[in-house]
C-alpha cells in the first residue's frame, strides 16, 4: 500500500471536478492511499508569477511547508499548473538557502521549510511510482478500440530542468498508459503545443486561435478524442470547442478526457460515475468505439530505404 | 531611426542579466524562439526582438512593448534555444521591473491581462483559493465586458461545471498577512 | 670559478610596464659570480643576440642567463647565439620575468620588480651548475605510415611516395576513397567528385613507394621519432586477392542483404561486396558479421561460382609488423547523428534525410538512379527544404563548433537539386553564410541566382507532418514573419564529427584529443600539422572541420614534415633525458612503472667489481626518454637525474632564494 501526499488545486472543487474525482477512484484501485494537505492554499498559478515574484515563490512554499508536516515524501498534484508552481520553487527554494529563508518570512506560522518532500505530477507519479505494469494489471475493461491523442500541453514535461520527466518535445509516458488501458495513441504532433492557458478569460481570441490548431491536428491525426491531464488544457479545449468551430467553421466533435476518467473506467468503474456530464463536448460518440476492432493501415508503397539484414544474428 | 553611441555600462542588461540569471549577450539571433513562441504573432515584438532591444538599452520600448505580458512562460523556447537562454526568465525580468517601474502599456488587450491577474490575486488573498464564477464576473464587469462568455453560462452553471460558490480556505487571515509579507519583500529587492 | 652573463630584456612594454629592468639589472651586479648584467629593449633581436656573443668572448662567461619571456619562445634562439660563439648551448639559463612574473603581477609593480629579482638569482645559481650536453643522434627509419585513405591520407602518401620515401596506407574499409568517393560534385567548380579522386586511387594502388593495405586496422605503436613500430590488423577478407579477377560472380549471387554503408544505408549490398564500382583494390572482401556461412556454416555459393577457386572460408586475421619513421593520421570524419533533434521528428518521419543521404541521392552511381526521392513513397519531390547548422553552434545539444562546410555544399544541393529536378524549389534555412574560400562566395550567388533557391534567414523550431507534406516551421528574420513550408523532402545540415574510434586511436598513438575527439594539434596557429608528439602528424578532418582544398593542403604540409624529417640519416634530439647512476639504484623499477613512454628497461650488473652474482638496476634508453622527469621524481633512492635539471643545479636555485 503506497502512501503519498495529495494537493488538489483550486478547480478540483469547481470546473475540474471530474479530474478530482476520478483520481481518487484510481489511485483507490491503484492501492494508493491520498492523504490531503489540510488547509492548503490556492498556488498562484499564473497570476502570482507574473505580477509578483515574492507571492509566486510564497504561496506555493506555504503549501510545500505543510507538506511536509505530513509522512509522506512524495507529493502529487493532478493541476500541471500547480505541479508546475510547486516544483519550480522547490528547486529554486533548494538551491538557494539564502532565499529560502526570505521568503519563509512570508509563510506565517508554518514552520521552516526543509526540502523534504519530493513534487511530482499526477502523470508522473502514475507512470514512475505506480509503473506501467501495475497499472495493466488493475485493468479489467480495456478500451480498446478507441484512438485517442494525447495532449500533454506545455507544463507537464518543460522545462526539461524543473520536470526532470519525459521528453519536452515528443513524450510518450501517457501514451504508454493510455496503450496500457487498451486503447490506441496515434502519432500527433501537436502533443506539447500551447493550449492558450489563462488567456481563455482575459484574451480569448489566443485560445481560439492556439487550441483550435491543437483540436485541427488531433482531428487529423485520426483521433476520436483527446486525453489531457491539465484542468486548462481540458477547458480550453473543451468548452471553447463550440468558440472554435464557430469562428473557424469547422466541426471537430472531440471530446476531450481526462486521463484518470479513461483509466477509472478501464479499471471498471460505472460510466455515470465520470462525471462526463461536466464536459461541454458530448463523449458517446467516442466511447461508442469501444469494442471496435481497428485495421493497421495500409503500409506506404516501398521507397528506397533500408531493409533489415536478414542473415544477421541478433 | 535610432542613435547609438557610448553613455556607460548598459545597466538595463546587466539588471535583466541578473535578474534572469541568464546572459541576452549570448542571443545571435537565429529566431527559433520566435517560430517556437504559440503567442509571438501576438505580440509587438517576438523574444528574438527583445532581446536585441535589450543589448540596444531600449528599456522604455521594452517596458511599454506588450510581449512581457503574452508571454505564458511555456517554456518551449528555452528549451529549444541554441544558447541556452532562459527566454521566460528574461521577459519575466522586464516584466517585474515595468511593473515596479509603473509602466503602463496603453493596449486595451494589456489592460485586460493585468485586470485579469489583479482580480485572481484578490480572490485568493480573500479565500486563499480562486473563486472562479466571481472572478469571472468581476474581469467582465472592470473590463465593460458584460456579455462575454454569456453564451457558455447556462450550460456550464446547469451542467455544475463552474461551482456557484467556493470552498475557501480556513485560516484566509494568513493569506492576508503573506500578501503583506510578499510586498515588502518586493520593496525590499528595489 | 663561474662567471655569468645576465641579460634582462624590456620586451618593449610586456615586461618594462610592470617589473623594473634596470632594477633587475642592479641587483643582479650585487651576485658575486654575475660579471656583467646589462639589460636591452629586445633581446632576441640581432642586436639582441650579438650583445650576448660580444660578452661571451670580451667577459670569458662560463654561463649565460637571460631574463626574458618564457624559454617557449627563444630559447631556441639565445642557444643558437652561445653555440654561434662557441660556448655549449646547455649552459643557458631562461628566466622568464613575463609570463611568470610582469605579465601576472601587474597590480603590484614593486612585488613584481622583486619576484624578477628572484628569478634571476635562482637561474644564475642554476646555471653555475649546468653541464656541456650535446644533442642525441637517433637512426630514423625512412618509411611513413598513412593511416586513413580517404583523400587526406592519399595525397599524404603520394606526396611522401612521389618523394622515393617508402609509404605503408592503411584504410579501415575495404576500399580507399574515403568521404570524397561518396560526394557527386564538388564546390565551387562542380567537378565530378569521383573522376577527380579516381585517378589519385589508382596512383595509390600503382606507386611502387607505396604499400597499400586495406580493410586493416592499426592496432598498436610503439616507439618514438624515427624509430616507431607499427602492428597492423589485416582483417579476413575470405578472398584470395591475388587470385581474384574482380569478375563479380560472386556477389550477384549472394543472397544475403546488408545495409550498403557506401549509400548510407538507403539501399543494400551484399555479405560479398565491393563498396562501389571504382573501388580501389576493386577485389571483394566477405563482411563476417553477415555471411551466413561464416556465422552458420551454410550456404557458399559465392565459392561455388568463383571461378578462379579465390573464396577462402579459412582464412583468418593476420597481425603483421612495420618498421616506421613517422606517422600521418587521417581518419576523416562522420555525420553527427540528429536524434536529439526531437523538434524535428528525426527518426519519426522517413522524409527527413541527410546531407550525405541526399548526395548519394543525386549520384549517378547512387541508389536512385541520381534523382532525390521520398523515401516514404519514391516520389520525386518539388519542394525540399535545406536546414543549416543541426547540430552545429548549438550549445544546448552538444556541438558548439561550426562545421565549416555545410553553407558551401547547401548551396551545392541547391545546384544539383536544381539540375536533377528542374521543376522545383529549394528553400534554405540558415543563421549565416559561410563562403570564405576562393571562388567561394561566387558560388553562393550563383546558387541564388540560378536556381531561385529561397534563403531563409532563421532556424527551424519544428518539423510536424500534414498529410503527404512535412511542414517546417521557421522565422523570416528578414521579414520578421513565421513561415512554414510545405515540404515533400527535408535535408539536414548536420554537424560533421570526428571519427569514432578517433579517442581510441589517439590513445594507441600516445597524442591527444578535445572534447569532441578532434585529434590536437601542437600549436593551433603556428603547428597545425604536428602533434605534441614528435613523429605523429595530422591531416584533414581528423584535426578539425574543414573542406577538401584546405585538406589536400594539410596532407601535403604532413609529406613536407615526413620529408624533412627523413632528410638526413639521423634525427637529432634533445639531450635533456634521464640518466640513472646504477651505484644508487636499488632496482625497485618504480621508474619503470611510471614512464609514460616505456623508455625504462632493466638490466642487470655484477653485485660488485668482478663478483659473480648480478643484481637488477634500471636503464634509461636515452633515445625513447622524453625528459619528462617522472622517472626522477619516484626514484626513492635518488638514482635518477635529469640532465638540464639535476639534483645539484635545482639545489642551487632553491638554496639562491
Amino acid at each position: 500500500m503506497k502512501k503519498v501526499t495529495y494537493f488538489p488545486g483550486c478547480s478540483a472543487h469547481g470546473t475540474s471536478e471530474e479530474f478530482d474525482q476520478t483520481v481518487k477512484m484510481v489511485m483507490k484501485t491503484l492501492d494508493v492511499e491520498m492523504e490531503e494537505i489540510p488547509d492548503w492554499n490556492c498556488c498562484g498559478a499564473t497570476s502570482a508569477h507574473t505580477m509578483n515574484e515574492s507571492l509566486a515563490y510564497a504561496l506555493p512554499l506555504r503549501n510545500l511547508v505543510l507538506a511536509e508536516k505530513l509522512s509522506n515524501d512524495t507529493m502529487t498534484v493532478p493541476c500541471a499548473s500547480c505541479y508546475q508552481r510547486m516544483k519550480f520553487t522547490k528547486i529554486h527554494m533548494d538551491e538557494n538557502p539564502e532565499l529560502a529563508r526570505k521568503i519563509n518570512t512570508a509563510v506565517v506560522g508554518e514552520g521552516q521549510y526543509q526540502g523534504r518532500v519530493a513534487v511530482k505530477s499526477m502523470l508522473q507519479y502514475c507512470y514512475e511510482d505506480v509503473g506501467i505494469e501495475a497499472i495493466k494489471t488493475k485493468v479489467t475493461s480495456p478500451i480498446s478500440g478507441m484512438k485517442i491523442a494525447c495532449y500533454y500541453g506545455c507544463l507537464l514535461t518543460r522545462p526539461k530542468a524543473i520536470t526532470q520527466f519525459d521528453s519536452p518535445e515528443y513524450p510518450m509516458s501517457m501514451d504508454r498508459i493510455v496503450e496500457a488501458l487498451g486503447a490506441k495513441a496515434m502519432p500527433f504532433d501537436f502533443k506539447t503545443e500551447c493550449c492558450g492557458a489563462s488567456f481563455s478569460i482575459s484574451d480569448t481570441d489566443v485560445v481560439l486561435q492556439l487550441s483550435g490548431k491543437i483540436l485541427e491536428m488531433a482531428k487529423e491525426s485520426g483521433a476520436h478524442a483527446i486525453v489531457v491531464a491539465c484542468p486548462l488544457c481540458q477547458s480550453n479545449l473543451d468548452m471553447r470547442q463550440p468558440d472554435i468551430e464557430k469562428k473557424f467553421k469547422v466541426r471537430y466533435d472531440l471530446p476531450i478526457f481526462y486521463l484518470t476518467q479513461l483509466m477509472a473506467m478501464a479499471f471498471g468503474y460505472p460510466k455515470d460515475k465520470m462525471m462526463f456530464s461536466k464536459h461541454i463536448v458530448p463523449v458517446d460518440g467516442a466511447l461508442a468505439h469501444i469494442g471496435e476492432v481497428i485495421e493497421e493501415p495500409k503500409k506506404p508503397a516501398k521507397g528506397k530505404k533500408a531493409v533489415k539484414a536478414e542473415s544477421e544474428v541478433e | 531611426m535610432i542613435t547609438l553611441s557610448y553613455k556607460g555600462k548598459n545597466t538595463f542588461l546587466e539588471a535583466v542579466n541578473e535578474k534572469s540569471g541568464s546572459d541576452v549577450l549570448e542571443c545571435y539571433q537565429c529566431g527559433k524562439c520566435v517560430s517556437t513562441c504559440p503567442v509571438s504573432n501576438f505580440m509587438d515584438f517576438p523574444p528574438r526582438e527583445i532581446m536585441q532591444m535589450i543589448k540596444l538599452e531600449l528599456k522604455e520600448e521594452c517596458q511599454m512593448a506588450n510581449s512581457t505580458w503574452f508571454c505564458l512562460t511555456c517554456s518551449a523556447c528555452s528549451g529549444r534555444c541554441p544558447r541556452e537562454i532562459n527566454i521566460p526568465a528574461v521577459m519575466e525580468a522586464v516584466r517585474h521591473m515595468a511593473i515596479e517601474e509603473n509602466f503602463h502599456p496603453d493596449s486595451k488587450q494589456v489592460k485586460n491581462i493585468r485586470k485579469f491577474h489583479e482580480i485572481f490575486l484578490d480572490m485568493i488573498r480573500r479565500y486563499g483559493r480562486n473563486y472562479e464564477l466571481r472572478m469571472m464576473a468581476e474581469f467582465n464587469i472592470r473590463t465593460r465586458n458584460l456579455f462575454k462568455d454569456m453564451h457558455l453560462a447556462p450550460k456550464a452553471l446547469l451542467k455544475g461545471k463552474i461551482p456557484l460558490g467556493v470552498k475557501s480556505m480556513k485560516s484566509a487571515k494568513a493569506m492576508k498577512k503573506m500578501y503583506e509579507m510578499a510586498d515588502k519583500l518586493e520593496q525590499q529587492s528595489k | 670559478m663561474a662567471r655569468v652573463g645576465v641579460f634582462v630584456c624590456f620586451c618593449g612594454a610586456n615586461i618594462a610596464d610592470f617589473v623594473d629592468v634596470p632594477t633587475v639589472v642592479e641587483e643582479a651586479k650585487k651576485i658575486r659570480e654575475v660579471k656583467f648584467a646589462v639589460d636591452y629593449k629586445y633581446m632576441c633581436s640581432d642586436p639582441g643576440q650579438q650583445m650576448i656573443r660580444d660578452a661571451i668572448v670580451q667577459y670569458r662567461l662560463t654561463s649565460i642567463v637571460v631574463a626574458a619571456c618564457s624559454p617557449r619562445m627563444h630559447e631556441k634562439t639565445f642557444r643558437k647565439a652561445l653555440s654561434d660563439a662557441g660556448m655549449n648551448p646547455y649552459l643557458l639559463e631562461v628566466a622568464n620575468i613575463r609570463e611568470h612574473s610582469s605579465w601576472v603581477h601587474q597590480k603590484d609593480k614593486k612585488a613584481a620588480t622583486d619576484k624578477a629579482g628572484d628569478l634571476v638569482r635562482m637561474a644564475v645559481a642554476k646555471s653555475i651548475a649546468n653541464e656541456q650536453l650535446h644533442e642525441i643522434s637517433v637512426p630514423v627509419t625512412k618509411r611513413a605510415l598513412v593511416i586513413g585513405g580517404g583523400i587526406a591520407g592519399i595525397q599524404a602518401a603520394l606526396d611522401i611516395a612521389d618523394a622515393r620515401i617508402p609509404v605503408t596506407l592503411v584504410e579501415r574499409s575495404p576500399s580507399i576513397g574515403g568521404r570524397m568517393a561518396q560526394l557527386d560534385e564538388t564546390f565551387p567548380t562542380l567537378d565530378c567528385s569521383q573522376c577527380i579522386l579516381t585517378p589519385k586511387m589508382v596512383d595509390v594502388a600503382s606507386h611502387p613507394f607505396i604499400e597499400l593495405i586495406p580493410y586493416s586496422e592499426v592496432i598498436e605503436l610503439d616507439g618514438y621519432v624515427g624509430n616507431y613500430k607499427a602492428k597492423i590488423r589485416k582483417k579476413a577478407s575470405y578472398v584470395n586477392f591475388k587470385s581474384c579477377t574482380g569478375c563479380g560472380a560472386c556477389w550477384q549471387k549472394c543472397p544475403v542483404k546488408v545495409p550498403n554503408e557506401y549509400n548510407m544505408g538507403i539501399d543494400t549490398r551484399k555479405a560479398i561486396y565491393t563498396p562501389f564500382p571504382q573501388a580501389v583494390p576493386n577485389k571483394p572482401v566477405i563482411d563476417a558479421k553477415h555471411c551466413t556461412m561464416l556465422l552458420k556454416g551454410k550456404c557458399g555459393i559465392c565459392a561455388k561460382f568463383c571461378e578462379k577457386g579465390a573464396i577462402d572460408f579459412k582464412m583468418t586475421d593476420e597481425v603483421i609488423e612495420r618498421e616506421i619513421g613517422a606517422v600521418v593520421v587521417a581518419t576523416g570524419y562522420d555525420l553527427w547523428d540528429a536524434t536529439p533533434y526531437e523538434e524535428y521528428g528525426v527518426g519519426r518521419y522517413k522524409d527527413i534525410i541527410n546531407s550525405l543521404e541526399f548526395e548519394r541521392m543525386v549520384s549517378a552511381n547512387g541508389p536512385t538512379g541520381g534523382l532525390p526521392v521520398r523515401p516514404s513513397d519514391g516520389k520525386v519531390p518539388k519542394t525540399v527544404v535545406f536546414i543549416k547548422c543541426v547540430g552545429s553552434r548549438d550549445k544546448a545539444k552538444g556541438i558548439e563548433f561550426c562545421s565549416k562546410i555545410c553553407c558551401m555544399y547547401t548551396a551545392k544541393h541547391a545546384i544539383l537539386l536544381h539540375h536533377k529536378v528542374h521543376d522545383s524549389r529549394a528553400y534554405i534555412f540558415y543563421m549565416d553564410i559561410r563562403a570564405a574560400g576562393k571562388g567561394y562566395e561566387e558560388f553562393v550567388n550563383r546558387a541564388q541566382v540560378e536556381t531561385g533557391a529561397v534563403y531563409l534567414r532563421g532556424r527551424v523550431s519544428k518539423i510536424y507532418q500534414k498529410g503527404e507534406k512535412l511542414m517546417v516551421r521557421g522565422e523570416d528574420g528578414q521579414l520578421g514573419q513565421e513561415v512554414e513550408v510545405e515540404a515533400d523532402l527535408v535535408v539536414l545540415a548536420t554537424a560533421i564529427i570526428p571519427d569514432k574510434e578517433n579517442p581510441a586511436l589517439a590513445r594507441l598513438l600516445g597524442i591527444s584529443y578535445d572534447k569532441y575527439g578532434y585529434l590536437s594539434e601542437a600549436h593551433p596557429k603556428l603547428r597545425p600539422v604536428e602533434t605534441a608528439k614528435a613523429g605523429i602528424f595530422l591531416a584533414g578532418c581528423t584535426q578539425a572541420p574543414k573542406d577538401i582544398p584546405e585538406t589536400v593542403a594539410q596532407a601535403s604540409a604532413c609529406a613536407a614534415k615526413v620529408c624533412g624529417l627523413f632528410a638526413g640519416d639521423t634525427i637529432k634530439k634533445d639531450p635533456m633525458v634521464s640518466t640513472v647512476n646504477k651505484d644508487f639504484c636499488s632496482g625497485c623499477q618504480n621508474c619503470v612503472k611510471v614512464c609514460p613512454y616505456q623508455a625504462i628497461v632493466t638490466e642487470d650488473i655484477p653485485l660488485g667489481h668482478g663478483a659473480k652474482e648480478m643484481r637488477t638496476v634500471a636503464k634509461i634508453n636515452e633515445g625513447v626518454c622524453q625528459g619528462c622527469g617522472s622517472c626522477v621524481a619516484i626514484c626513492r633512492s635518488m638514482a635518477i637525474n635529469l640532465a638540464g635539471f639535476t639534483d645539484p643545479q635545482i639545489i642551487n636555485e632553491i638554496v639562491a632564494i
